[in-house]
């Protein structure tokens, strides 16, 4: 696509001068290239490459959304899909609900490029096919693993936002990432995986510089190990214990009890039929005291490497970062401009789209939950009766985000402050204001990292999008594990 | 869309621009027309329209793979392209089992309505209101969604395969809901053609079951006698086929049935069938290789009878093909998208009826894997769970966490309905009935927040 093509279409998408009740219109051309590299027990499971492209239209008519969206990027075709969005706003309006009101902003023209150092769209084909294969041959050379896999994918997506208010934004987000996987059984005592550096791999907005930093060949030797021990644990005990969590399971335990009930849309209901709302109310902000003193949560898409990073969302709203939970208190939410603006409060820029033919949702971007003062160690040491658990693999949650249950790759039980046997399957549950009211300590800034979640899903038609969480390990007093 | 004469001849004109070269094409053309709705508005009103070119080359047994967008000449032919450079640099994959020559194969009767393919966003907006109004009338709130989707599958490859496919799909879901009361009702329809769609009857039963829902009292964990709901009977089938009826899983020896092919896996009272030519579901007739689909007892009178394969896999675990290959960017493998499970003969009712005591599950919530190990899930009841007491419905009860263990939650299955309902859940369609099971586990998950 051309520039000038591209601004002559975006235009012509959000020219609403001639239609009558329409007092917004934005539109979003994006163009998605992607690569998927991976092999699994020596065969080549996939090499593949995608292109998308398209534009889509969101308009505001007497208070009622309607969008419409094409795999075109002309302005024939911009003009005729504001059109159709304008009618089917005008649908919408048959229902006599409250009318939206977005209030306005000043139209924005910039243009913001992730910063990588390696395109990974430079780099050869065969190049990353090699490793891929290097790092798959090396784990089966490992006497007793019955699976394995390693995988990489990469994204470069070109996103021009145009609005009626005069917005004009072009940003180019580079998305890289991998991992390797190690499985043991598969016969009558079923199947153990392991995974290096956690479940489904780590991603982050990066170049292909993330590949080499990651060093995966480090991380065989161990994953192929604890796999292996899993298949001989025991089944983890069921108890109530202290609990700690590493990094990346805190990741999944941030994004699942605190980044979903707080995004706004939700809150409101628009994923009850869904997604489930949540308990977090507008009622209890300032109030509701989430989670212990230590805990303090925060949004930021502009987090340096987030898998949920950018510099504008798809409303056009900057990134910046905006607190959710100081001192452990509900102090905010993820919102777009239509919800921010029932609370009395502004876009904290969390409105995104998974690509040109979906109407933006309010999504997490990157969630941090700020570090503490112990370390890993210092947690273990200081635990009497405990376990220790690892790695994402499993997780459910009810549909108020109120009662959860999860469960990691690998649990290590902990007594008399040291690490004890492994167990396999090990999960935990709790309620989600008694679980981050009971967190004890949280890891320093030195273990503090920031994990992607590649496809978090939300909406309908389903929305998966990039978000990223920033965790160190953490520990939770009195949790029942087992399950 | 597009008619099914242009698109082929899109791709056949693709395929035979690229001569010597083992080449498949498919097009996944879509358009999608969707109302979601809450608080008495129409929050997302939307229709998208796409198209989805996959270009598979094989260069002997080095196979790439490239993705577009775009029907146009040019852009198909560059996706090819891409393959092909794909190809070149890819490591050889001893179990390509190259393209064939499939027949053409007629579109499966019912599967496509104009009627839905026309429907409009002033109808959708029509039937919300009025599910909206009954909602208020009965001082519940609505929420929920409308979908009507036109969908075409093409595929071409060198071999001489040429197939074509269009369906439609209207689906109507329905949450009521008092918060203030603790309740909430669900209901869903679907049927290939909305005029065939009971959109009354998805409103008056949401409505009735948020109504009857109100205040709900807690109910001690333990096991019990439980009456699933067809919604929850096919939640919990889509994951036994996730695990355990897939060609992949089966070829690499991960699936339960690897290990227990031809014996007893659940009670004899279990009979689960792929059937993709079930005139309720109306499925498509062939994979996305293009090979005509095939009828797959996967569980017969209880005994492990079989799974559906694509060809690679098959041949992996030296089988044929049963049609179940999914579009080729995917890694997940083949596994059934019409899973039928056989009626029993006594109505839905009598299941409540001779119910001495136990309880009756709307549907689950946010179901994911515990222990894949034992084929055992996690999830919540939701939308309406009630205490079953001497027969009748005595009460509403709050929600609870369910971690049943599938194959033998199948093996304690005391009766089955007659009446089956046609239930879509992640791009798979199922035909199921409710269930009376025993020894249920249920747990607690009281709402504190």
């Amino acid at each position: 696509m051309s520039g000038p093509l591209i601004d002559k279409a975006g235009a012509a998408a959000v020219d609403v001068s001639s239609a009558s009740g329409v007092v917004y219109a934005d539109c979003r051309i994006v163009h998605l290239t992607a690569e998927e590299i991976s092999v699994q027990g020596g065969s080549p499971e996939k090499l593949a490459r995608s292109e998308s492209i398209g534009l889509g239209v969101r308009v505001l008519v007497d208070g009622c959304w309607g969008f419409a969206a094409a795999a075109e990027v002309t302005p024939e075709s911009a003009a005729a899909l504001r059109d159709r969005a304008v009618k089917i706003a005008r649908a919408s309006a048959k229902l006599t609900g409250e009318r939206v009101n977005p209030g306005k902003i000043e139209g924005i023209t910039a243009s913001f490029r992730t910063p990588i150092i390696k395109n990974p769209f430079e780099i050869p084909l065969k190049e990353k096919l090699a490793y891929a294969v290097h790092l798959d041959s090396t784990l089966r050379a490992v006497e007793g693993l019955t699976r394995t896999s390693a995988a990489m994918s990469f994204e470069r997506e070109l996103r021009y936002f145009f609005s009626s208010e005069g917005s004009r934004i072009e940003q180019e987000i580079f998305r890289s990432g991998g991992g390797i996987t190690a499985g043991v059984g598969g016969g009558h005592g079923g199947s153990i995986e392991r995974s290096y550096p956690t479940s489904g791999g780590q991603y982050e907005t990066a170049g292909y510089e993330l590949i080499e930093r990651l060093q995966l060949e480090a991380g065989i030797e161990q994953t192929a190990e604890e796999a292996q021990a899993l298949m001989q644990a025991e089944e983890c005990p069921q108890k109530t214990c202290t609990l700690i969590l590493s990094g990346d399971l805190v990741s999944l335990q941030l994004h699942e009890s605190i980044g979903h009930p707080l995004e706004l849309d939700r809150v409101y209901g628009s994923e009850r039929n869904f997604s489930g709302t949540s308990f977090a109310t507008p009622d209890r902000l300032g109030k509701l005291q989430y989670g212990s003193e230590i805990v303090n949560v925060f949004t930021d898409p502009t987090a340096p490497g987030g898998l949920g990073s950018f510099a504008y969302d798809d409303e056009g709203v900057p990134a910046a970062r905006s607190p959710l939970i100081e001192k452990g208190v509900l102090v905010g939410y993820l919102t777009s401009r239509e919800t921010a603006a029932r609370i009395g409060m502004k876009s904290n820029a969390s409105m995104r789209a998974k690509s040109w033919a979906y109407l933006p949702l309010i999504r997490m971007t990157n969630t941090i939950l700020a570090p503490g003062d112990k370390t890993l160690e210092q947690m273990i040491t200081e635990t009497d009766d405990g376990i220790f658990i690892q790695t994402p693999t499993s997780w459910s949650i009810d549909d108020r985000r109120e009662n959860f249950q999860l469960g990691g790759e690998i649990g290590r039980l902990i007594t008399g402050g040291k690490l004890g046997a492994i167990v396999k399957n090990p999960v935990y549950s709790g309620n989600t204001i008694e679980f981050w009211n009971s967190c004890t300590a949280i890891g320093t800034a030195a273990e503090h990292r920031i994990w992607g979640t590649p496809s978090c899903g939300k909406g309908q038609p389903g929305q998966t999008i990039a978000t990223a969480q920033g965790t160190s390990p953490a520990r939770f007093a009195n949790v029942k594990i087992g399950g | 869309m597009m008619t099914n004469d242009d698109i082929i001849k899109r791709l056949t004109a693709a395929v035979s621009a690229t001569p010597g070269k083992d080449l498949e094409l498919v097009c996944i053309e879509s358009n999608t027309a969707l109302s979601r709705f809450a608080e008495n508005i129409i929050h997302q009103n939307i229709e998208q329209a796409d198209h989805e070119i996959m270009a598979r080359v094989g260069l002997g047994d080095r196979v790439g793979l490239a993705v577009g967008n775009s029907i146009e000449p040019e852009a198909i032919r560059a996706t090819i392209e891409h393959a092909l450079e794909i190809a070149e640099n890819q490591n050889p994959d001893p179990d390509f089992p190259g393209f064939v020559a499939s027949p053409a194969v007629p579109p499966t009767p019912g599967a496509f309505s104009p009627a839905t393919a026309d429907y409009s966003p002033e109808d959708r907006a029509a039937i919300i209101k009025a599910a909206t109004e009954a909602c208020t009338k009965a001082g519940v709130l609505a929420s929920g969604l409308f979908k009507t989707e036109v969908r075409s599958s093409t595929i071409v490859n060198s071999a001489g395969t040429t197939q074509y496919f269009a369906e439609t799909a209207a689906e109507f879901s329905l949450t009521a809901s008092d918060d203030k009361a603790n309740a909430s009702g669900w209901a869903t329809g679907y049927h290939r053609d909305v005029g065939k769609l009971d959109l009354e009857q998805v409103t008056r039963v949401a409505v009735l079951k948020a109504v009857t829902s109100r205040n709900p009292q807690p109910h001690p964990p333990g096991e019990y006698t439980v009456i699933l709901e067809p919604a929850a009977v096919g939640q919990l089938l889509l994951f036994l086929g996730f695990l355990g009826f897939g060609g992949g899983s089966f070829a690499s020896g991960r699936s339960f049935m690897a290990r227990q092919m031809g014996q007893q896996v659940t009670g004899e009272n279990i009979t689960i069938i792929e059937d993709p030519f079930a005139p309720e579901m109306a499925g498509m007739p062939f994979d996305y290789e293009g090979v005509p689909k095939k009828r797959v007892p996967l569980i017969e009178n209880g005994i492990a009878k079989g799974v559906v394969f694509d060809r690679r896999n098959a041949k992996k675990a030296g089988m044929e093909s049963t049609g179940h290959a999914l579009p080729p960017d995917n890694t997940f493998g083949p596994y059934p998208k019409n899973m039928a499970i056989s009626p029993g003969t006594v109505p839905f009712d009598d299941l409540i009826t001779s119910t001495p005591e136990g309880i009756l599950i709307t549907h689950f919530w946010y179901l994911n894997y515990l222990n894949p190990r034992r084929v055992q899930m996690t999830g919540t009841t939701l939308d309406g769970t009630f205490r079953i007491k001497d027969g009748t419905i005595a009460q509403p009860i709050v929600n609870m966490r369910a971690t049943p263990a599938l194959l033998e939650m199948f093996g304690k299955v005391e009766a089955i309905a007659a009446e089956r309902v046609v239930y879509p859940q992640f791009n798979s369609v199922m035909l199921v009935p409710g269930m009376k099971i025993n020894g249920f586990e249920l747990s607690e998950d009281t709402e504190k927040g």
